[in-house]
């Protein structure tokens, strides 16, 4: 008997198992797959189908090896990788068993009669299981003579998978993935014998947001991506591991460059976080590195109004004059890593004595502000293993944080846990999770939240930002955890803003979750600095900051569209800075342009949603490094306030070496919710969220991925659509005094008072179409 | 086509007899079969609502069956047996001929839509080789003539019954519905067990 760690809180005894593999006796626990059993000896047994995270399937037959259970052997060769160890047990693997072994070559002489063994011109070559087990464990001829059989090749099975069924094993590992891990049975293993091979129903191509897994453990060249087709040879690139800065899930992953180039990216592996998948939009969202309106130099807008290019020295002498003696703020943006978004805070405190500092480049209120810098929002990963219940309060995890859809799908799967939604109608991701769907319009969650029991600490209740935007959700929220004492997680969908959290880029806050308000914090941070003290009044948020008369903003990375439509003009009247990778909105009215580098060029680390540091490093190499800080640090100089931290290094090192506020805590002031709107017949309250595939800026220049996205659709209840006099598809105009989206629409069981549309997609891009996103009344008709 | 009413309550019935939805699956592609003569995306679509299953998971079964046409067969739809033993008792022999006869290829269908050939595997009827089925009823001991008879007397509309089973040969659609559990009344008719099946039993039991 031995002990195996399961949760932290929980050990459970697992009894062991002797066997023996190829001589070598060996103790795993009960339930372990010969397969495995012997990788632990060293052993490896050749594999196609086998893959650690999918249930086994046996399919491929290339495992096969001879077995006996106390003495009594098998008559044929096995399956090792279906087959769990058992006491007694001898297995014998090709390297001493002579049958295993011409089994094996046997079963891949199979394999490749119908391969049509176009390694040079196939993506796999070079990195193919196929191609090294041939080698290893197959025979150097095949004895077939006839005519292979052919397909057609490639078939796009949706804009970003190419399939070459010819290639196909029929391993079934894509249509595994595509059931168990991701819940989009949308491929399948079709027609029999040999003409079996992998397809899509013809009217519905591979529609999932997580269909770039399937090319990643394709064990051969049959499912290429669109995008990196004929690219690359493998032995050409070179592979950095780095983090994902698309979302808060905090997927590692792997950078594969070729001369500068970013040519691929894969999911890395870790067992806290994403496992070993990510999403598409994580692994094909990278062209906007080099789009062609990247900043190369620093730029200052001249007399006559344009930006001209000029040197460091002279762009950094302008900032500095224009933020030195003004009133000034800064808006950080939501996409920064830990050691940028400090080199932002310490920047404000010190070089520019304000507290004015904010990196929610979003809708966002008081009560929020409050929340972050109290509430104790600490669930992980492993609680969502080991959660009871599930529930989900102004977040679409399949949209929002597709790794943490995947988490909560996982135990939906294996363990049925229960999920519970607050929402205005059930997505697609909520049906997959088979949510208990809460309906409710948004704006008026609170009284959802409130009616929620049977809570316990072993649920999980997940938040996310866009519930900001309901007065009294948060302090609900908060209220909840404390009564129920269940696990709280906020999740907020940009990568950055965990980590500006703990870095203290908000007007309340000082690194380390230091109150503003506290003074022996302030005392620490000032001590840590060596600055005579930190300005003590509590700063301005993003849209105040927008909104009032300060004269000089230093700007990182944000869209004034997702905050108000009438952010850029407002900002146009201040002397702006801005610290960009490209040529943006924010760019248009800047005074000074600082070009950064994106992701690929630089080193740093993101906090993903648990709070977990993802550290990366630079993928191409050769590149100056530009993250942030350093030029923040320049900047400093020049203003003669210096902060000292001219590499990411050191910003990490001074970060990491503040450490945690372990004083005294406060509790947030809880905000009363507010009533429900009142609604005539022709109107309803707007919803959205974020698809994850839309019209976000970092996913520009991948035109194959924004295949994939779903279409843009404004949903409505049957009684709506009855009134209106419309069905599914026809379109519907929504309009308010300030614009007018037109969608078709799609009739489903919504709150009676709502409308969904999608917040950024194309046709629908709300913020600027209609100024509003939720919460606010809208008018419905017919188009 | 849409389905009517009726149809879907139908299908409804059927679903109704399984302690998993899922597991309606077969006997609804037959009775899709049985309305449309082969299995149409509408009816993949439709099973896949009702069963909530995904559409790629209704069409990996659908093509997996070679029960089920992804194209309309004839009224008629003829299969011949090529497997070894009826191969080489003459059904090798009845596929070429009626293939040239039709002037069809392997699953194909005569322009008059009438009549459809394909070869099939072993049907266990190898007692009467070589076995050739009409719509899944069996002509027993069949050859190249009688079976040219046998697919000309189908295009004119008047097949002859079948060797064992009902004593009229129903057509494709009509045993489709059948197949989908839909009892015609005429299981009992005709020749169940024939004489050569018995033989076996009979010499076991000490008879001739
Ligand atoms: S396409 Fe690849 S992953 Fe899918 S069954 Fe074929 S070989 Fe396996
Ligand atoms: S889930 Fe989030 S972190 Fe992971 S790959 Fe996708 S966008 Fe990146
Ligand atoms: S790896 Fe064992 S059957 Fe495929
Ligand atoms: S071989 Fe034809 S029925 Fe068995």
């Amino acid at each position: 008997m031995s002990i195996q760690e399961l949760g932290a809180d929980q050990q459970v005894q697992v009894e062991m198992i002797t066997c023996v593999i190829d001589g070598f006796e060996i103790t795993v626990p009960k339930g372990t797959l010969v397969i495995r059993a012997a990788e632990k000896l060293g052993i490896q047994i050749p594999r196609f189908c086998d893959h650690p995270l999918l249930a086994p399937a046996g399919a491929c037959r290339q495992c096969l090896v001879d077995i006996e259970i106390n003495g009594r052997a098998f008559p044929k060769p096995q399956a090792s990788c279906t087959i769990p160890v058992e006491n007694g047990m001898v297995v014998k693997t090709q390297l001493t068993s002579p049958v295993a072994d011409k089994a094996q070559k046997g079963i891949m002489e199979l394999l490749l009669i119908n391969h049509p063994l176009d390694c040079p011109v196939c993506d796999k070559g070079g990195e193919c299981p196929l191609q090294n087990q041939a080698m290893s464990n197959g025979r150097a001829e095949s004895r077939f003579e006839g005519v292979k059989r052919t397909f057609e090749k490639p078939v796009a099975i949706s804009s970003q998978v190419l399939l070459d069924r010819e290639r196909c094993v029929l391993c079934a590992r894509c249509t595994r993935f595509s059931e168990q891990i991701a819940g989009d049975p949308f491929i399948t293993l079709n027609e029999r014998g040999a003409l079996q091979q992998v397809g899509i129903y013809e009217e519905e191509p591979f529609d999932s947001y997580y269909s770039g897994n399937t090319v990643q453990i394709c064990p051969v060249g049959a499912l290429t991506g669109t995008s990196y087709r004929f690219r690359a040879r493998p032995f050409d690139l070179v592979s950095t591991n780095s983090a994902c800065e698309h979302c808060a899930s905090g997927c590692a992953m792997r950078t594969d460059v070729r001369r500068g180039k970013t040519l691929r990216r894969l999911a890395g592996e870790d067992a806290e976080v994403n496992e070993e998948w990510n999403c598409d939009k994580g692994r094909w969202a990278f062209k906007y590195e080099v789009a062609k309106n990247r900043i190369k130099n620093p730029m200052i807008r001249d007399s006559s109004g344009q930006l001209q290019e000029v040197s460091w020295p002279e762009a950094l002498a302008e900032a500095a004059n224009g933020l030195k003696n003004s009133r000034s703020g800064v808006l950080v943006g939501g996409r920064v890593t830990i050691e940028d978004a400090y080199g932002y805070s310490k920047f404000a405190r010190v070089a520019l004595n304000t507290n004015n500092i904010d990196f929610r480049a979003r809708l966002h209120s008081q009560e929020e502000l409050e929340f972050l810098a109290t509430a104790k929002t600490n669930a992980t990963y492993k609680d969502l293993d080991n959660a009871d219940h599930v529930v989900l309060i102004g977040f679409e995890p399949e949209d929002e944080s597709p790794i943490v859809f995947l988490r909560i799908y996982k135990q939906v799967h294996k363990r049925s846990i229960k999920v519970t939604s607050i929402a205005p109608y059930a997505s697609r991701g909520s049906e997959k999770l088979k949510a208990n769907l809460i309906k409710s319009a948004s704006g008026s969650e609170v009284s959802a939240i409130s009616a929620l029991s049977g809570l316990t600490s072993k649920s999980v209740v997940l938040v996310g930002e866009r519930i900001s935007e309901t007065e009294g959700g948060l302090s609900s929220i908060v209220k909840l955890a404390s009564d129920t004492g269940a696990k709280l997680g906020w999740i907020p969908r940009r990568a950055g803003e965990k980590g500006a959290i703990a870095a203290g880029a908000l007007p309340n806050l000082l690194p380390g979750n230091r109150l503003i308000s506290n003074s022996s914090a302030r005392v620490d941070i000032a001590a840590a600095w060596s600055v005579d003290s930190v300005p003590s009044e509590i700063g301005l948020s993003t849209e105040e900051m927008i909104n009032s008369d300060l004269q000089a903003l230093l700007i990182g990375g944000i869209d004034p569209m997702d905050i108000s439509p009438e952010a850029k003009i407002k900002l146009a009247k201040k002397f702006i800075v801005s610290l960009e990778i490209r040529q943006s909105d924010i760019t248009d009215i800047a005074s000074v342009v600082l070009p950064v580098a994106p992701v690929v060029e630089k080193s740093g680390s993101f906090m993903d949603w648990q709070g977990k540091v993802r550290k990366f490093e630079a993928a191409v190499d050769q590149t100056l490094n530009r993250s942030d800080v350093r030029i923040l640090s320049m900047l400093a100089d020049e203003i003669g306030k210096p902060i000292n931290l001219p590499t990411v290094n050191s910003a990490r090192v001074e970060f990491e070496s503040i450490g945690s506020w372990d004083g005294e805590v406060s509790t947030m002031k809880l905000v009363v919710g507010a009533g429900n709107k009142a609604i005539n017949n022709d109107e309803a309250i707007i919803s959205s969220w974020r698809n994850l595939l839309d019209k976000g800026s970092l996913q520009d220049g991948e035109e194959n991925l924004a295949g994939t996205a779903r279409k843009s659709k404004v949903v409505i209840s049957q009684s709506r659509a009855k009134s209106l006099n419309v069905s599914d598809g026809d379109l519907v105009r929504v309009s308010n005094n300030y614009g007018a989206v037109t969608l078709a629409c799609q009739i489903s069981d919504i709150d009676e008072s709502s409308i969904w549309l999608p917040r950024n997609s194309l046709n629908s891009q709300l913020i600027r179409n209609l100024g509003v996103v939720s919460n606010s009344v809208v008018k419905v008709a017919k188009a | 086509m849409a389905y009517t009413v009726e149809q879907v309550s139908i299908m409804d019935s059927i679903i109704n007899r399984y302690p998993r939805k899922r597991s309606a699956i077969m006997p609804l592609l037959h009775f899709v079969q049985s309305i449309d003569g082969y299995v149409t995306n509408e009816g993949i679509e439709l099973i896949g609502q009702k069963l909530e299953l995904a559409t790629a998971e209704v069409t990996a079964v659908s093509t997996f069956y070679t029960q089920y046409k992804s194209k309309p067969v004839g009224d008629y739809h003829v299969g011949i047996c090529t497997n070894t033993l009826c191969a080489v008792m003459g059904g090798d022999a009845i596929f070429e001929s009626i293939k040239e006869h039709l002037d069809i290829e392997n699953d194909g269908v005569t322009n008059d839509g009438k009549v459809s050939v394909e070869h099939i595997e072993c049907n266990a009827a190898c007692d009467y080789a070589p076995v050739v089925m009409v719509n899944w009823e069996f002509y027993d001991n069949q050859t190249v003539q009688s079976t040219k008879d046998l697919v000309d007397a189908a295009r004119a509309g008047n097949p002859p019954a079948p060797t064992r089973g009902p004593n009229k040969l129903r057509t494709w659609k009509e045993n489709s519905a059948v197949l989908a559990g839909i009892s015609d009344g005429l299981a009992n008719e005709g020749v169940q067990a024939g004489e050569p099946t018995l033989l076996g039993l009979k010499k076991a039991k000490g008879g001739a």
